[in-house]
């Protein structure tokens, strides 16, 4: 068995699933694993993968091509999931997929294609829920500010969002744990920054928003629930607790509780 | 009436949302719409929810009164003239401010806009249209806007609000004519439904103008601009569709039957969905209005029928159903020492969606001997239960809308059924991973000719496991399929003595 061993970014799983296919070994003698993640296993052997942006265009375009966009946004999905075995699956799904063609999303009795129907929706339902509860902050200079713990690496999933809906404001989405954000200036380009330059963003995270709107938000908040209605439990559902802690609204009970 | 004239935005703000509260449409979907250079905002055509409230409602929108003053006195209204509440309003510009900064830090998907009838409604609807104006034009908005049409305004104002806003909305509150005589005293039926026909024109004569397909129906609306309501003795009006004997002067046959077209709604799309964020459209998003759940003494039949008829005669994109809590103490409102019908409100939305995008009709659900829906099983698996002579289906065979009818089985999973199918013939285990609820479908499907293993076939044993499932108990008692505890009202029928 040949473990290809790749980079943790979606260009470097495409170029360890090129490498791969090409080494000509046979599907069943390879596999693929995420370096830093990969534990050492009996009789088999390791190759570390460069992430090459040509290999990964390469196995883009053919995907796009040969399969669909469809798959395309699959596999892409999959790459952002902190799944240890995300690369093999992204392979093994390829495999079908070249296979079959176009029709390969429609095959969810397969288990390849279930696990990486899986996969996707897992990234794509985090993507969704951090779009609605995302909240800004107004920095000075009117730069707009959000800090976010997503399991999956969802920022490049945000970005294009928030672009399109706010062409003229400067903003910025920060990813505490990966320590990476996406910043956008104007128009609809945005861009990544990651390492020592998101420093300074560390340390606005975590902090009460105290602006006069996020002040007029919570008596919204709190005056929009008819009393006769309530229902934590399904509030809870809608709205799991993991993602209060970042969200202006429920912030201030927090502090009202270690004021206290 | 004690009007504060100098109150802060913040004490503004909680007055009126308090007052907002109660309406219960808080959807942001209907239109897709891209953003645009020089504006803020853009719009998704599944809607966007932002957070949800103490109460487990999302709030999509900045749901507000412009004002909270008003000329009636609706019975059932928190802010009717009679009742002793400090009254306020907001300025045009104190409302695009607070939408357009809740909007840039991402709080809310755009405004919803509402209002007490301030001295005339042509007044107030002014008062709407240029907060609108203001907001689409000086602070450039291009987000959803969800606006209320005030019944007895000038049409001409609500079709220059209609271009300026996403989605409108006429509450009908009361399903009968007859409850809105007695606790709506300033409303009538007609004085609803008027602006709700013109709205409906607007739309359609747009979706006509844009090549768009009109929906079934439609086109008879167009020409020959049908009377909405029947004139009964005394003139009192109803909703068509309501009494079976004004049923015939409407299109509705046409519509009654069409085929289910898979994720869309049976009744058609009264809306423009995807837009150019270039031009004006006239309500693009469609129209919905909300009725009143147990403020008086109608069916749940009465209510399904009535939710049809405007569905089918009006070209309402969604109905809301809005349980009755009794904010103001008045002796002609019901007392509700168990709180507010909630469990009633819900069994109704999930008859809602059976009509829409099931394509079931009220008088499969309900009908004039069983007007109300059994608290313990979902419409749903009801219908399913007395109609056990249909299933079981066969999974790999059966077309589309018979899968929709399956209990366990939603719009999603019937879809991805049809798609996987064309391949192999599923399996239990694949369904499962489908995203079938096994646990209400196993009673009603057959995989390749058989059904699962020591599934029960009979309608008291199926009723009895269903329950059992849905309150998580009793499970383990009759797990085995052989031995239950009898009881004479589950098995022999019997019926308490009544009084």
């Amino acid at each position: 068995m040949m473990v290809f061993l790749c980079e943790n970014s979606p260009e470097g799983i495409f170029s360890g699933v090129y490498d791969a296919w090409m080494s000509r070994l046979g599907h069943k003698n390879v596999s693929l694993a995420v370096q830093g993640e990969y534990n050492y296993t009996l009789f088999s052997q390791c190759r570390e993968v460069e992430a090459c942006s040509w290999k990964a265009e390469k196995v883009v375009k053919a995907v796009r091509e040969k399969i669909s966009e469809l798959a395309y946004s699959w596999i892409y999905r999959c790459a952002l999931s902190p799944e240890p075995g995300r690369a093999d699956v992204i392979y093994r799904f390829l495999i079908y997929g070249f296979h079959i063609g176009s029709g390969v999303t429609g095959y969810l009795q397969i288990p390849e294609v279930h696990g990486a129907f899986a996969m996707n929706r897992a990234v794509a339902d985090e993507a969704h829920l951090l779009m609605e509860f995302v909240r800004f902050e107004e920095l000075a200079g009117g730069i707009l500010f959000a800090p976010i713990n997503p399991k999956n690496d969802v920022t490049a999933l945000l970005m294009p969002h928030f672009c399109d809906r706010m062409p003229e404001e400067r903003f910025i989405i920060y990813d505490e744990k990966r320590k990476r954000a996406g910043v956008h200036t104007g128009g609809r380009e945005w861009y990544f920054v990651s390492g020592e330059e998101t420093r300074p963003l560390s340390e606005l995270a975590g902090k009460t928003d105290r602006g006069e709107y996020a002040v007029l938000w919570r008596a919204f908040f709190s005056s929009i629930a008819v009393p006769e209605r309530k229902n934590p439990v399904c509030q809870r559902s809608h709205l799991p607790l993991h993602f209060r802690s970042r969200m202006t609204e429920f912030q201030q009970q927090a502090d009202g509780k270690s004021g206290k | 009436m004690l009007i504060q004239e100098n109150l802060s935005t913040e004490e503004k703000l909680k007055i009126l949302t308090g007052a907002a509260r109660y309406d219960v449409a808080c959807t942001s979907s209907g239109v897709g719409r891209s953003g645009k250079e020089g504006s803020l905002g853009n719009s998704r055509p599944d809607g966007i929810c932002h957070s949800f409230a103490a109460d487990g409602r999302c709030i999509s929108l900045l749901k507000i009164l412009f004002t909270n003053q008003c000329i009636y006195d609706c019975r059932y209204c928190i802010n009717r003239r009679s009742n002793d509440t400090v009254r306020t309003a907001f300025t045009p510009d104190e409302i695009c401010r607070l939408t357009i900064e809740f909007y840039r830090r991402n709080y809310i998907e755009g405004l919803f806009l509402s209002s007490g009838v301030l001295d005339t409604p042509d007044y107030t609807m002014e008062q709407l249209y240029r907060t609108l104006y203001l907001l689409r034009n000086k602070y450039c908005f291009n987000g959803y806007i969800h606006v209320k049409a005030i019944p007895g305004a000038d049409p001409a104002l609500i079709e220059m609000t209609g271009f300026l806003a996403d989605r409108m909305s006429v509450n009908l509150e009361l399903p009968t004519a007859d409850g809105l005589k007695r606790l709506a005293p300033g409303k009538t039926r007609e004085k609803i439904l008027t602006p709700m026909r013109q709205i409906q024109l607007g739309i359609v004569r747009q979706m006509e103008k844009e090549g768009r397909q009109l929906p079934p129906g439609a086109s008879s609306v167009l020409k020959e601009g049908i009377p909405f309501f029947s004139q009964e003795k005394e003139g009192r009006a109803s909703l068509p569709g309501v009494r079976g004997n004004t049923r015939k002067n409407f299109p509705e046959r046409a519509v009654s039957r069409q085929g289910v077209i898979p994720g869309k709604s049976v009744y058609g799309g009264f809306g423009m969905g995807r837009i150019s964020n270039r031009r004006s459209y006239f309500v693009p998003a469609g129209q919905s209005t909300q009725l009143i759940v147990g403020a008086t003494s109608e069916s749940d039949y009465h209510m399904m029928r009535v939710a049809e008829a405007l569905y089918q005669n009006f070209g309402l994109k969604r109905v809301f159903y809005s349980a009755f809590i009794r904010v103001n103490d008045d002796s002609l409102l019901p007392e509700l020492p168990g709180g507010p019908p909630l469990l009633r409100e819900h069994r109704l939305y999930q008859a809602d969606w059976l009509m829409r995008y099931y394509g079931f009709q009220a008088g499969e659900l309900l009908d004039e001997r069983r007007p109300n829906f059994n608290i313990y099983l979902d419409p749903k698996c009801d219908w399913a239960l007395r109609n056990l002579a249909l299933f079981p289906v066969e999974i790999n065979r059966a077309p589309y809308e018979v899968l929709l009818r399956v209990p366990g089985i939603g719009v999603k999973s019937a879809m991805r059924i049809v798609s996987a199918r064309r391949q192999t013939a599923l399996r239990f285990e694949d369904l499962k991973k489908i995203g079938v609820v096994l646990k209400r479908a196993v009673y009603f499907i057959m995989c390749s000719g058989r059904m699962m293993e020591s599934v029960p076939i009979d309608e008291d044993a199926i009723a009895d496991r269903l329950i059992g499932a849905e309150r998580k108990k009793n499970l383990e008692l009759g797990g085995s399929g052989l031995y239950r505890q009898l009881s004479l009202f589950d098995d022999f029928h019997l019926e308490a003595v009544k009084k």
